[in-house]
């Protein structure tokens, strides 16, 4: 009513725009000042209903990979083509300084054998005698040897199931044993969603609670890679509650460092392994966003 | 001849001189041969005193026009194009154009070559074959995220609406690649000494 008398106050334009304005705002049936509390109120009964009727239990959990630290060996066809490939380089390439060097004491060396050798025909570089280039070869190989890498492959730590440093060609997948609905069995950390927080928060509470404190791992994103959905058997199935939604969230293990005391049972696991531990249902959700290698 | 000649350059001047007497106004013809002029009359000529001296503008004036011209030459001149930096890994030292330093090259038995040419095919196919499987891996991992996003929009509006937000402290990333060996936990690694030669070019 107020801006209804401050636009007959002002110019017929103004007045005009300010009528429309206005009977648009009254033909919707609310004051201007109560209509936004009115919206709000509106908005959050549906959220209230929302929840209250989504029947869905949401979890997180995390899947958490250390990726490989090696190469891996090569298939045949692999070595077969590295070899091929090498040679046709070989074929291709020029002689390089060291090869022309070996070329030039052969030479000489054939040249002293001679009969009829004089040391003063030899030109310039004299202390070349002194240091044969197949010496320098040697002295290399003698160098190289002398360093011990460390070995590819280690027997006993690949059969040691919790260790991250198994299978290091590999890339592998943290398990952790929980109970769920009654039953224990195998399967990617994971807890309950709390009001609140972000999926990704549960989930890194999840992997920082199950699996001890010392997995430093760095998140790929807010957003889930795969989702699991089950429904409770029909005995304990409610209103509220039908089933679980779990929600997969990927990570990178950027430090292994042991964690002091694990508070459940952990496995480092290869895909291939997987299938020996997870449920044919979930491993095959599970399998279709972990990668091969 | 002569005389008739002096008599016109003597008619011409007299002529001249008339004008000049005539503007003076009443002035005696005191000489009538221009011979004996003398240094007064021409000093006091009309033309003579009513302009102002010229040299002490025009010359300055020409002498900076000069100078301009100069200048804007030797600006012309030193506008050279700068020079640009060779780029080292174009230009093919001399020591691969030697001729003595070609490799003799080695006729393949006929076996050799054909082996060479399939084993080429035989590559080619497992290549393809790796990246179908790789193209096929990553659909099926895009096509999990999307039913994830989409069970998510059923349960909660807010949840995946933080879930499509992007995360700003992942990048950036920095993970070390596989190497042949395992890295040694113990190993310390001897210091090495290295003289930088690589030539800094300023244009």
């Amino acid at each position: 009513m107020q801006q209804k008398k401050m636009s007959a106050s002002c110019g017929r334009m103004a007045s005009r725009g300010l009528v429309r304005f206005v009977s648009r705002v009254s033909s919707s049936g609310l004051r201007p000042l109560s209509s936004t509390s009115v919206c709000r109120a509106t908005l959050q009964n549906k959220h209230v209903t929302d929840k209250a009727t989504s029947p869905w239990t949401l979890m997180a959990a995390v899947c958490l990979q250390r990726l490989p630290v090696i190469s891996s060996d090569l298939s045949p066809i692999e070595q077969q083509f590295k070899h091929m490939l090498s040679q046709m380089e070989l074929e291709k390439s020029m002689l390089s300084d060291h090869e022309l060097r070996l070329l030039e004491d052969k030479e000489r060396m054939s040249r002293k054998q001679a009969n009829d050798y004089d040391s003063d025909d030899e030109d310039g570089r004299g202390d070349q005698d002194i240091v044969l280039t197949q010496d320098l070869e040697d002295s290399w190989e003698q160098k190289f040897k002398s360093f011990q890498p460390a070995p590819r492959v280690r027997a006993d730590v690949d059969e040691n199931l919790t260790s991250p440093e198994r299978c290091l060609a590999d890339s592998l997948l943290l398990l952790v044993e929980q109970q769920v609905g009654g039953q224990k069995m195998w399967l990617l950390p994971q807890t309950q969603w709390q009001e609140g927080e972000t999926l990704r928060q549960t989930a890194e509470r999840a992997l920082s609670s199950l699996s001890g404190a010392g997995f430093k791992a760095t998140f790929l994103g807010n957003a889930p890679c795969g989702v699991y959905k089950y429904k409770l058997p029909k005995a304990i199935r409610t209103e509220s509650s039908v089933g679980t939604k779990v929600f997969f969230f990927k990570a990178i293990l950027s430090d292994s460092s042991r964690p002091a005391a694990p508070t459940s049972p952990f496995l480092w696991v290869t895909k291939g392994e997987l299938q020996r531990y997870l449920k044919p249902a979930y491993m095959a959700k599970v399998d279709r966003f972990i990668p091969q290698v | 001849m002569a005389v008739a000649l002096s008599r016109c350059l003597c008619r011409v001047l007299t002529r001249q001189a008339a004008p000049s007497s005539f503007l003076l106004g009443g002035h005696h013809h005191a000489v009538q041969s221009p011979w004996f002029a003398p240094a007064m009359t021409l000093k006091t000529s009309a033309p003579l005193r009513a302009e102002p001296k010229k040299k002490k503008k025009v010359d300055p004036r020409r002498e900076q026009v000069i100078r301009d011209r100069l200048k804007k030459k030797l600006k012309k001149l030193e506008k050279v194009p700068p020079e640009l930096i060779p780029i080292e890994d174009l230009i093919i030292p001399t020591k691969c154009l030697d001729e003595t330093r070609e490799r003799s090259a080695p006729r393949l038995p006929f076996e050799e070559s054909e082996g060479r040419a399939l084993l080429l095919k035989e590559w080619s196919r497992y290549k393809q074959e790796q990246h179908m499987a790789e193209v096929q891996a990553v659909e099926l991992a895009l096509d999990a995220q999307r039913e994830a996003l989409e069970e998510l929009k059923l349960e909660s509006e807010e949840l995946y609406q933080a879930a499509l937000k992007p995360d700003p402290l992942l990048f950036p990333f920095t993970h070390k690649g596989p190497t042949y060996t395992p890295p040694k936990t113990d190993y310390e690694a001897p210091d090495g000494k290295y003289n930088d030669i690589t030539k800094v070019y300023t244009q």
